[in-house]
C-alpha cells in the first residue's frame, strides 16, 4: 500500500422499527446525502461505489443493489456489491479501502440500507443460510444459534443470565445518548430478566431489534485529503477471517473452534492490530464498537478483541468496566451497539462509523473522552465471517 | 486502472460446461475447481491468502450463499469476500486486493446455477416489486427488448446478428465440439425477436482463477502468466426505461478506464483477440461499438475481421452463443483471454497472441460492464 486511506464523510439514518415514509432506495439515498454533506463533496468527486447489502431476501428484491445504483449516484461509475451477511458493512468499507489502496481511485463511497423490520420475519429468511439438506429443516435461526453459544459460554466460564442482562442495561444506557439508535429506553436487570424467554437463556431484551435505516461513508486517499486540507480519521488496520460453515464443527469432540468463543474474530483482530501497530490493546484502545446482536455475544467479542482474557469479561462488567465514564480500559459499544440497532446490511458499517465519530471527537453525548484509537468489527453468516478494523485520529 | 504492483493470472480452472451427472455436489465441484486452478499455477493450498467469490443467493436458493462456498474453497481461517453483483466483479476485487499490497495472492471463483427450478423466475425477483415484478421481465426478455431497440435504431441489424451468431457457433463447434454439439437447441419462438436457438440453454459451469502479485510470481518463478494491464468497470441505471438500450455508455466508461491504464489509444487495432459477452449477438455488436472497435455504420464491412482468421478474432471460444453458464459468462470471457495469453486455450488457441481484450456484462440488458486488458509475459507470446 502506497498511502493511507481516510474517512472523510459519515451518514447514518436515525434507525427505526419501520420507515413507511421511505422506499428501500430512499433509505440508501438518505444516508448517502448525509455522508456527502459531511464530506463536503458533490457526486462528481466520487469515482467508485461499493454497495453494502446482505441477503436480498431481507428487502424482497433479488440483486437489490441494482435498484440502488441511482440512489448512490453510481450511474456510469465503478460499482460493485458486497455480501458477507452481518459482516457486509465492514466488508464493504474494506472493499472501498482496497479501491484506494490499490491506486484505482482517490474517493470512494460505500453505502447501503436495510428494512429488517419490514421483511416479514427475519428469522425465516435467516433460516435459509443453512444447508438445505442437513440443517435447514431444523428450527435454526440466528437467535437459537447464538443461544447455543451462550449455553456453552455459561458452561465454560460461569456466566449467568444476570451477567447477560448487565450488557443490555449498559448498552441501553449508551443508546439513550445516541439519536441514531433504535432502542433508546433505559432498562434494568429486573426488566431484562422478566422479559419473554425466546431461546434459553436468551430473552427478548437480550436480542437486537429489527431496524430500518441506511448508512454511508466516504473514503479518500491521503493525497486527496492533504491536497484539499480535508478533515479525516484514518483506517490503520483491517482484516477478515472465517470459521467453518457447519455449526457442528464448533461443538462436541473434535471441534475446530469452540462455539463459546469467537476464534476467527480473534484471529482477524490480531491481523488488524498487527497492521495498525497495536501491541497492547488494553492500553492503546479507548473505544470499541463490537458487533454483538445478542447480549451474551458481547462477552466473547470483548475477549476476542483482547480487551479481556477468555471468560473474564462478565466479572469486569460487574465491576463497571466497558461503560461510559469507566475509570480504565476501553468503552465498549458507546453507541448502544448492535444490541440496540440492527439494520443488518449496514450494521457492521455503523460500527466503524461510530468508532470513527469517537476518534474524531464528534460523538455527541456518547463521546468517550480522549478517544484516539478505536476498533470495530462485524460478524456474518452463522458466526462464520469476521471483519475487523482499527481507526485512528 | 493499471495495478501497481502488477497483478497476473497464474492459474485457471475453466469448466464452462460440465456434464451434469448428479454425482457431485456443488461443494465438491468448487473444491475440485480450486485444486485445478492451484495445480495449473503450480501452487499448493497453503499458498494463497485470500478469496473473492461471486455468490448469488437467488440462483443458489440460499441466503448468504458465500457461506456454503467458503469451506470447499479453503475459506476457513482465511479472508473471504463475496460480490453477488456479478462474477466479473469478483475478479476485479481480487485484482484490487492484490494490487493494494494487503494480499499477495487471491483465489477468484464463481459458478452458475446448479439446481434452480426456474432461472427466469429467479431473475424476475430482481424486478422492482411495485412497477415491474408482474411483467415477465427476466434477463432474456430484457435482452430481447434491447435487440428490438437496436433494430429500430439501426435497421438491418437482425441480419448482421445472424452472421455474428453463425460465426460464434462455428467457433464454438471447433473449440468445444462435444459440449456445443450437445447443447444445440431447437429453434422456436421465445422472446421476440430472439428465438430459442439464439441463446443456448443454460449449462453448469465453474470458474476459478489464481491471481498473484509480481513479486510473488517472481519469487515462485510462476509461468505462464497473463498480466492484467488494464481494468475498468461501470454500471448503467437499473430501470430499462431510463436507458437508451441500443448504446452502452457504461461500457464506454469502463473501456476508457481500462484503455487509459493499458496505454491503448487505438482499440480497433490494439488487440490480437477479444472475448465479448454475447448473451445475444446483438449485444456483441453493441459492445464492439462501445469498445471503440467498430461503429454501427462499419459493422457490416468489419464482420470479416472478427472471424477466426480475421485481424481481430472475437469469441474464438464460441462465446455465450455456444456455451451458456448463466451468471459466470463474463468471468468465462476473462478466463478465456487469460488462457489465450498463457498459451493454454486449447483447440482455439491463437498463435502469437500477446494482448487480449475481455468484455464482461451482467444484469438486465448489460447493466454492469467490465473491461479487462490482459497481456502475455514479455518474450513469451502464446505459441
Amino acid at each position: 500500500m502506497s498511502q493511507r486511506v481516510g474517512i472523510i464523510g459519515i451518514g447514518m439514518s436515525e434507525f427505526r422499527p419501520r420507515r413507511d415514509d421511505a422506499s428501500y432506495p430512499d433509505l440508501v439515498r438518505e444516508a448517502v446525502v448525509i455522508a456527502m454533506r459531511d464530506a463536503g463533496l458533490d457526486f462528481d468527486a466520487i469515482e467508485a461505489v461499493v454497495y453494502s447489502l446482505s441477503p436480498d431476501a431481507m428487502v424482497g428484491i433479488g440483486n437489490a443493489e441494482r435498484l440502488g445504483v441511482d440512489a448512490v449516484g453510481a450511474r456510469g461509475k465503478r460499482f460493485l456489491r458486497i455480501n458477507t451477511g452481518g459482516a457486509t458493512g465492514i466488508s464493504s468499507v474494506a472493499a472501498a479501502w482496497t479501491h484506494i489502496a490499490a491506486g484505482a481511485c482517490d474517493v470512494v463511497l460505500t453505502a447501503g440500507a436495510d428494512k429488517v423490520g419490514e421483511c416479514g420475519d427475519s428469522q425465516t429468511v435467516l433460516n435459509k443460510i443453512w444447508d438445505p439438506i442437513y440443517e435447514r429443516s431444523l428450527p435454526l435461526g440466528t437467535i437459537n444459534m447464538l443461544a447455543m453459544s451462550a449455553v456453552r459460554y455459561m458452561h465454560k466460564y460461569g456466566m449467568t443470565q444476570e451477567d447477560m442482562a448487565r450488557v443490555v442495561v449498559k448498552n441501553r444506557l449508551h443508546a439513550s445518548k445516541n439519536p441514531h439508535a433504535h432502542l433508546r429506553k433505559q432498562t434494568t436487570i429486573e426488566e431484562v430478566m422478566a422479559s419473554r424467554m425466546v431461546s434459553w437463556p436468551v430473552k427478548l431484551f437480550d436480542c437486537c431489534p429489527q431496524s430500518s435505516g441506511g448508512a454511508a461513508m466516504v473514503l479518500a486517499s491521503e493525497r486527496y485529503i492533504k491536497e484539499r486540507n480535508l478533515d479525516a480519521v484514518w483506517i490503520t488496520g483491517l482484516a477478515h477471517s472465517s470459521e467453518s460453515y457447519y455449526l457442528g464443527d464448533r461443538m462436541g469432540r473434535g471441534l475446530t473452534a469452540d462455539h463459546a468463543d469467537a476464534h476467527a474474530l480473534g484471529v482477524s483482530f490480531q491481523k488488524a492490530f498487527r497492521m495498525a501497530g497495536i501491541t497492547d490493546v488494553r492500553r492503546q484502545v479507548q473505544v470499541a464498537e463490537l458487533y454483538a446482536p445478542f447480549s451474551n455475544t458481547e462477552f466473547h467479542a470483548i475477549e476476542a478483541a483482547g480487551l479481556a482474557e477468555l471468560g473474564e469479561s462478565p466479572a469486569m462488567l460487574r465491576e463497571g468496566a466497558f461503560t461510559l465514564g469507566c475509570n480504565a480500559g476501553a468503552v465498549v459499544n458507546p453507541s448502544g451497539g448492535t444490541l440496540c440497532t440492527n439494520a443488518i446490511a449496514v450494521t457492521a458499517m455503523a460500527r466503524i462509523a461510530e468508532a470513527a465519530l469517537q476518534v474524531w471527537g464528534r460523538a455527541g453525548e456518547r463521546q468517550v473522552k480522549g478517544a484516539r484509537i478505536g476498533i470495530a468489527n462485524g460478524n456474518g453468516g452463522d458466526h462464520q465471517f469476521f471483519g475487523t478494523m482499527v481507526v485512528e485520529s | 486502472m493499471r495495478t501497481a504492483p502488477r497483478v497476473g493470472v497464474v492459474g485457471v480452472a475453466l469448466h464452462a460446461c460440465i456434464a451434469e451427472d448428479g454425482r457431485r455436489s456443488l461443494e465438491e465441484r468448487l473444491h475440485h475447481a480450486m485444486h485445478a486452478a492451484l495445480a495449473d499455477a503450480g501452487l499448493r493450498t497453503s499458498d494463497f491468502d485470500g478469496i473473492v467469490v461471486a455468490a448469488n443467493d437467488q440462483y443458489d436458493g440460499r441466503a448468504i450463499s458465500v457461506m456454503m462456498a467458503s469451506g470447499p474453497l479453503g475459506g476457513v481461517d482465511r479472508d473471504i469476500l463475496s460480490t453477488p453483483s456479478s462474477a466479473e466483479h469478483a475478479f476485479v476485487l481480487g485484482a484490487l486486493r492484490v494490487a493494494s499490497g494487503q494480499f499477495r495472492t487471491q483465489l477468484v471463483c464463481a459458478w452458475s446455477p446448479t439446481e434452480a427450478s426456474s432461472i427466469p423466475e429467479a431473475q424476475r425477483l430482481a424486478a422492482d416489486p411495485y412497477f415491474h415484478r408482474r411483467l415477465p421481465l427476466d434477463e432474456l426478455a430484457a435482452a430481447a427488448l434491447q435487440a428490438n431497440v437496436l433494430e429500430h435504431a439501426a435497421p438491418g441489424t437482425a441480419a448482421l446478428a445472424a452472421r455474428v451468431l453463425a460465426k460464434n457457433r462455428g467457433n464454438g463447434a471447433k473449440a468445444f465440439p462435444d459440449q456445443v454439439k450437445a447443447t444445440q437447441p431447437e429453434g422456436r419462438a421465445t422472446r421476440w425477436p430472439l428465438r430459442s436457438d439464439t441463446v443456448p440453454p443454460p449449462c453448469l459451469g465453474v470458474v476459478a482463477l489464481m491471481l498473484a502479485s509480481e513479486d510473488f510470481i517472481a519469487e515462485r518463478n510462476l509461468a505462464p502468466v497473463a498480466w492484467i494491464s488494464g481494468m475498468g468497470w461501470a454500471t448503467e441505471a437499473a430501470f430499462l426505461g431510463d436507458r437508451a438500450l441500443d448504446g452502452a455508455p457504461a461500457l464506454q466508461a469502463a473501456a476508457a478506464q481500462a484503455y487509459r491504464a493499458a496505454g491503448v489509444t487505438a482499440p480497433e487495432s490494439a488487440f490480437d483477440l477479444a472475448e465479448i459477452t454475447d448473451v445475444t449477438p446483438y449485444q456483441e455488436l453493441i459492445a464492439l461499438e462501445a469498445l471503440g472497435i467498430a461503429a454501427r455504420g462499419d459493422w457490416a464491412a468489419r464482420l470479416g475481421d472478427f472471424a477466426a482468421g480475421g485481424s481481430l478474432p472475437v469469441n474464438l471460444s464460441g462465446g455465450v452463443a455456444s456455451l451458456n453458464p448463466v451468471y459466470i459468462t463474463g468471468l468465462v470471457r476473462i478466463a478465456e483471454v487469460a488462457q489465450q495469453m498463457r498459451g493454454r486455450a486449447g483447440r482455439h488457441q491463437k498463435a502469437g497472441a500477446r494482448r487480449g481484450l475481455a468484455h464482461a456484462a451482467s444484469g438486465p440488458a448489460m447493466q454492469y460492464q467490465t473491461v479487462i486488458v490482459l497481456e502475455a509475459a514479455n518474450g513469451s507470446a502464446a505459441a
